[in-house]
């Protein structure tokens, strides 16, 4: 009998719902109950790489070199809309150690984003990739960069999606800037009739700014051909999605092309997709035939490779006095840059309270800047600031405290698929964080603490996918003396998904961490793997680590029954020895395989279905506690309490990790980054981390983390939903909230920066 | 980055006449911490660097009673806000040169550095020919200035970056120039310029004049001092504005005050007319607010830096509040 079949799965990354033909095993593997006493799972253990990564003995992308490397720099445009007329690379290709130059001029057509190519004639942004260069060096490459003459036809550009929406508007595509050449559109209930129904109305437009991933390491790649086979070092989330971008690019078999991703230094986001450079690299390589490594500073990481749309959010909402949620409209605007991407951002508000009527509308626009990607929890972060801002006005407005409000409203299931949770412990969230920060301590009258240091206290709620699903596969080696290798496609972005895998192997396998190595991220020696984005790899592949391990254990019994003479029913498996009842002998692992006369014993495991019929989705609330200095707008955060309802915990350890990111990159998002762009010349101001501010360690509060669920056994074997995104969600709701109850002035617009403050204070 | 040449003087006179060369572009360095990101990004893109680091005398700290005290322009800026006169009896100095950058920062950038370092508007660092780098534009007008000048701009309208210089202003400094064999000292004050006097340069200097060091006069015994820096974040990053006061307390009266700002204008800035207002200021909160209304009646502020007006006002007050408990 087979021991795989294949079925419809749907599953959720980032804010998509994607069904594709999965294979899944055909026994599902009983999911760990709660209570369950596990010896590994579940505890603070600490990374198996932090050896490497402290000591710097871990080589990330960033760090590699190969024998006769050279280096490649891009050019880019300087004008944020021209098309070229011509290249003059000649001057470059002389200047000494510069190796080869490759341009829309020598370089066949590829295909990207969409109907754009990998060189276009007509660039869109300051930043448009215009020709790359290999040389010698990287300060060589960067003076050849100032050597070519690229004669452009400027054109009128716009860089607010506003204006862009305005009629006579400069025009970037064919289709016109609105992506899609019309807004998105959902609709339930009669929202017109419930506004005239209704006790209280509110009606408020919200602004959040764009944001820039800036991960510590910057993007980059490494690539050597080997005759035709190329080798890709790359600094990805998504080694399947490189190789097979790459191939495509170069219309080679994606068997030719190997990626391999070890450590990396984040991405959120932003590296989801083979990037320009690496294809160039790649073309670069070829060329010269010599590897070729492509890194970009940090300029170009806040220009060409992503970032958060903007948002301008109209919302209005109703209610009844006693408190029932009637109605809620988003119109919505944001800007997608210059090429497709998603500035949509009325998910939660579709979902996450209980609301009969809602209308949404928002329009994707395309403007003369970087492109957008999706960046942790997208469309989440800046929607749930918006309406859960709008939600505690409401509440204000019928004179109900918000937390009572949002329970009055609490959702039992999903109102778009109309189909119920595996679990939703949003209450016990909701209870547990109320209590940790003192929700009763907060000002009843906004504003109303005396001096110039007013506190006050926010929440804010958070819904999200994450349930992972199939396919995901991993491959398990046993070997003679007992050690083992896990081998999975899938990727650590500093996350700790090297340290879950092993857990749960362990778990299983009843094998000290220490011999197990876990081997991920290289497409020719792991098994598929799905990208690391929407929260999905812990659950999408430690379910497949279980099901290899769980097999690897049957298969231990199996051969161990033949060699007893006993039934595999009389036979149990423990800390690596399989006894019989009522028989002294135990065999080990070592005994096993060497009876076996093999050396490795190998393993393949599936994640299983989802369950039918279900939404799988995590939960939580933040809340903030902050002061406020009126003296000079300042706000601090004291302190975060995120209370989440986020299926299993594998490891305490990298969970708290998770979630002190995602609420620092919060409470950023909250106060401080903005992509600052100059409306006259269309050009971004602050590409730097000087002038693009990202809080330090003085700008952190106390952070308590609370999780209200045990597992989800619905879902998987391991019962977990996926964190890294759900940490981030609620965090700038929370703190716009608490700075509303702390002085009084409701701050409608992201960043909430000093000036912006004062000017609310002082107007 | 570009290839330059880095020179060891063995003395202020080779250091003074290899700067003077203006057949290439010369620069003097010293911690590096301002210089090199100019180097690196293209602002500037010097042949030659002159190390004032080695040099013999400029590193010193030296308080003589009756005279005051002397800070030699390589003096670490780590080390003027952990020197313990500096502290006691300076708090504005050591507190405005705790709040610079960060500590690696602070461990390599000097004094005369920080003096003299370059203003941080970023369109004078970014990839704009603006007026300050020979271009015709300030790109600030009517564009992104949340962070530029309220008063004394024009043509330009940066804010100059250094936090030593508005307190050493308000302790009424002087400072020392070397050129060609001589020095002469100044009062800190005729150092720095205003962009309508020379648009590509934020003080005196000419190719040759090297900063050796910086006086303070002794202060009358319980002389109180303070700095305030109001920062975007707690930590690495310039000021928005930032006050230094130095005052006698008369009982419940100001007898005489300085106030000196950072962030406001594109120099370090002081008003005589808001001085001579401390002179006798009564510490009730009337008069104070009183007092405070009155500073920045002259601000010319630009789209998006009003904000600024109450935010130095507010300064104030939280200063003299400060120094008056």
């Amino acid at each position: 009998m087979a021991r795989t079949t294949f079925i419809k799965a749907k599953t959720f990354f980032e804010d998509e719902q994607q069904e594709t033909i999965a294979e899944v095993p055909v026994e599902r593997i009983k999911s760990w109950e709660a209570g369950a006493k596990l010896k590994v799972v579940g505890k603070a253990v600490p990374r198996i790489d932090g050896y490497d990564k402290v000591s710097g003995t871990a080589q990330y992308t960033f760090d590699l070199t190969l024998p006769n490397m050279v280096y490649a720099r891009v050019l880019r445009s300087k004008l944020p809309h021209a098309t070229i007329r011509s290249i003059d690379t000649s001057h470059a290709e002389k200047l000494p150690g510069v190796l080869a130059v490759i341009s829309q001029k020598n370089t066949p057509e590829i295909k990207w984003y969409g109907n754009s190519f990998l060189f276009d004639r007509h660039v869109r942004f300051a930043g448009d990739e215009v020709a790359c260069i290999a040389a010698e060096s990287e300060s060589i490459a960067e003076k050849a960069l100032a050597l070519i003459k690229v004669e452009y036809q400027e054109l009128p550009f716009v860089v607010d999606a506003g204006e862009a929406m305005k009629k006579n508007a400069p025009q970037l595509h064919s289709e016109g800037n609105i992506q899609g050449g019309k807004p998105f559109a959902y609709e339930r209930g009669d929202v017109e009739k419930a506004f005239q129904e209704a006790d209280a109305v509110i009606e408020e437009t919200f602004r959040t700014q764009v944001a820039i991933h800036n991960p510590t390491e910057a993007h980059c790649s490494l690539v050597n051909w080997d005759g035709d086979k190329l080798l890709v070092y790359d600094s990805t989330q998504a080694v399947f999605n490189v190789r097979d971008g790459i191939a495509n690019s170069l219309n080679i078999p994606a068997s030719h092309v190997r990626v391999i991703k070890q450590y990396m230094g984040g991405a959120f986001g932003s590296k989801l997709v083979a990037g320009k450079y690496t294809v160039m690299a790649a073309l670069l390589a070829k060329k010269i035939g010599r590897p070729v490594k492509i890194s970009l500073d940090r300029r170009e990481m806040n220009v060409a490779v992503g970032n958060r749309p903007d948002s301008v959010q109209q919302l209005k909402f109703a209610a009844k006095k006693d408190g029932t949620l009637l109605a809620m409209q988003h119109k919505s605007y944001g800007a997608a840059g210059a090429y497709p991407s998603g500035a949509g951002c009325s998910w939660p508000l579709r979902t996450i309270y209980q609301c009969p009527n809602v209308k949404v509308e928002e329009h994707t626009v395309y403007i003369n800047a970087g492109p957008g990607r999706p960046m942790r929890a997208p469309g989440h972060v800046q929607g749930v600031f918006a309406m859960d801002s709008a939600i505690d006005e409401l509440a204000e407005k019928i004179n109900m405290d918000p937390l009572e409000f949002r329970l009055k409203n609490y959702a039992e299931k999903d109102q778009v698929f109309n189909i119920p949770y595996t679990s939703k412990r949003l209450k016990e969230a909701y209870e547990q964080g109320a209590k940790a920060i003192g929700w009763q301590r907060r000002n009843v009258i906004p504003g109303s603490s005396t001096g110039h240091h007013k506190r006050g206290i926010g929440m804010a709620s958070q819904i999200w996918w994450g349930g992972g699903g199939p396919p995901a596969a991993a491959n398990m080696k046993l070997n003679r003396d007992g050690s083992i290798q896990v081998l999975a496609g899938t990727q650590d972005l500093g996350t700790g998904t090297y340290t879950i895998i092993a857990q749960v192997a362990s778990e299983v396998m009843e094998v000290p961490i220490e011999n197990i190595q876990v081997i991920i991220g290289d497409t020719a020696t792991t098994p598929y793997c799905p990208s690391s984005g929407g929260s999905t790899t812990a659950p999408s592949v430690t379910p497949a680590v279980r099901d290899a391990a769980e097999q690897m254990k049957q298969k231990l019994m199996d051969a161990a029954a033949a060699m007893l003479n006993k039934p595999v029913r009389d036979l149990t498996y423990s800390k690596g020895l399989v006894s019989a009842r009522g028989d002294s002998k135990k065999l080990s692992i070592s005994d096993i395989i060497r009876q076996l006369n093999e050396r490795v014993l190998v393993t393949t495991g599936y994640r299983e279905a989802n369950p039918e019929g279900y939404m799988i989705n995590s939960f939580g609330a933040q809340f903030a506690e902050v002061e406020v200095d009126t003296y000079t707008g300042k706000i601090t955060v004291l302190k975060i309490v995120a209370a989440h309802d986020i299926g299993r915990v594998l490891n305490r350890l990298t969970l708290e990790n998770q979630f002190e990111g995602g609420i620092m990159q919060g409470l950023s998002f909250a106060l401080m980054e903005e992509r600052i762009m100059d409306a006259n010349t269309g050009l971004m101001t602050n590409t730097n981390l000087h002038d693009y501010k990202l809080p330090l360690i003085t700008d952190t509060p106390q952070i308590e983390v609370i999780i209200v669920s045990e597992t989800d056994p619905m879902i998987s074997n391991t019962g977990v939903k996926g964190i890294g995104e759900p940490a981030i969600i609620p965090t700038a709701g929370a703190i716009a909230n608490a700075v509303y109850n702390a002085i009084g002035v409701r701050l409608r617009e992201l960043p909430m920066t000093p000036d912006r403050v004062l000017n609310a204070l002082y107007a | 980055m570009n290839r330059f040449e880095y020179l060891q003087p063995k003395d202020l006179n080779q250091a003074s006449q290899w700067l003077a060369d203006t057949d290439k572009i010369t620069l003097p360095i010293g911690g590096g911490s301002d210089l090199l990101g100019l180097i690196k990004h293209h602002i500037t893109e010097p042949q030659a660097l002159v190390n004032l680091k080695n040099i013999a005398g400029l590193s010193e700290v030296t308080f003589t009673p009756g005279q005051g005290l002397t800070i030699g322009s390589q003096v670490k800026i780590a080390e003027i806000a952990e020197n313990q006169t500096i502290r006691k009896k300076y708090p504005v100095l050591a507190q405005a040169a705790e709040q610079v950058a960060s500590p690696q920062l602070r461990n390599m950038g000097t004094l005369g550095g920080n003096l003299c370092q370059r203003p941080r508007c970023w369109y004078y660092r970014g990839d704009f020919d603006c007026l300050r780098k020979g271009g015709d534009l300030c790109y600030a007008v009517g564009a992104e200035n949340k962070y530029h000048c309220i008063v004394g701009g024009g043509p330009c309208y940066i804010v100059h970056p250094s936090d030593t210089a508005v307190a050493l202003l308000a302790l009424d400094a002087q400072i020392s120039i070397f050129s060609a064999g001589e020095t002469r000292t100044i009062p800190l004050d005729d150092f720095f310029v205003l962009p309508e006097t020379d648009v590509l340069h934020e003080n005196i200097l000419k190719p040759g004049e090297i900063v050796t060091a910086v006086h303070i006069p002794e202060l009358p015994s319980k002389t109180r001092s303070a700095y305030i820096k109001f920062k975007e974040r707690s930590a690495w990053d310039f000021a928005v504005v930032s006050v230094a006061l130095v005052l006698q307390l008369n009982g419940k009266k100001i007898r005489n005050g300085r106030l000196a700002f950072g962030g406001v204008a594109p120099r370090p800035w002081q008003e005589a007319e808001l001085n001579e207002g401390l002179t006798d200021l009564q510490l009730d909160e009337q008069s104070v607010d009183e007092f405070v209304s009155g500073a920045f009646g002259n601000a010319l502020t630009l789209e998006k830096n009003e904000y600024k007006v109450v935010l130095a006002k507010n300064l104030i007050k939280n200063v003299i509040q400060e120094l008056s408990a």
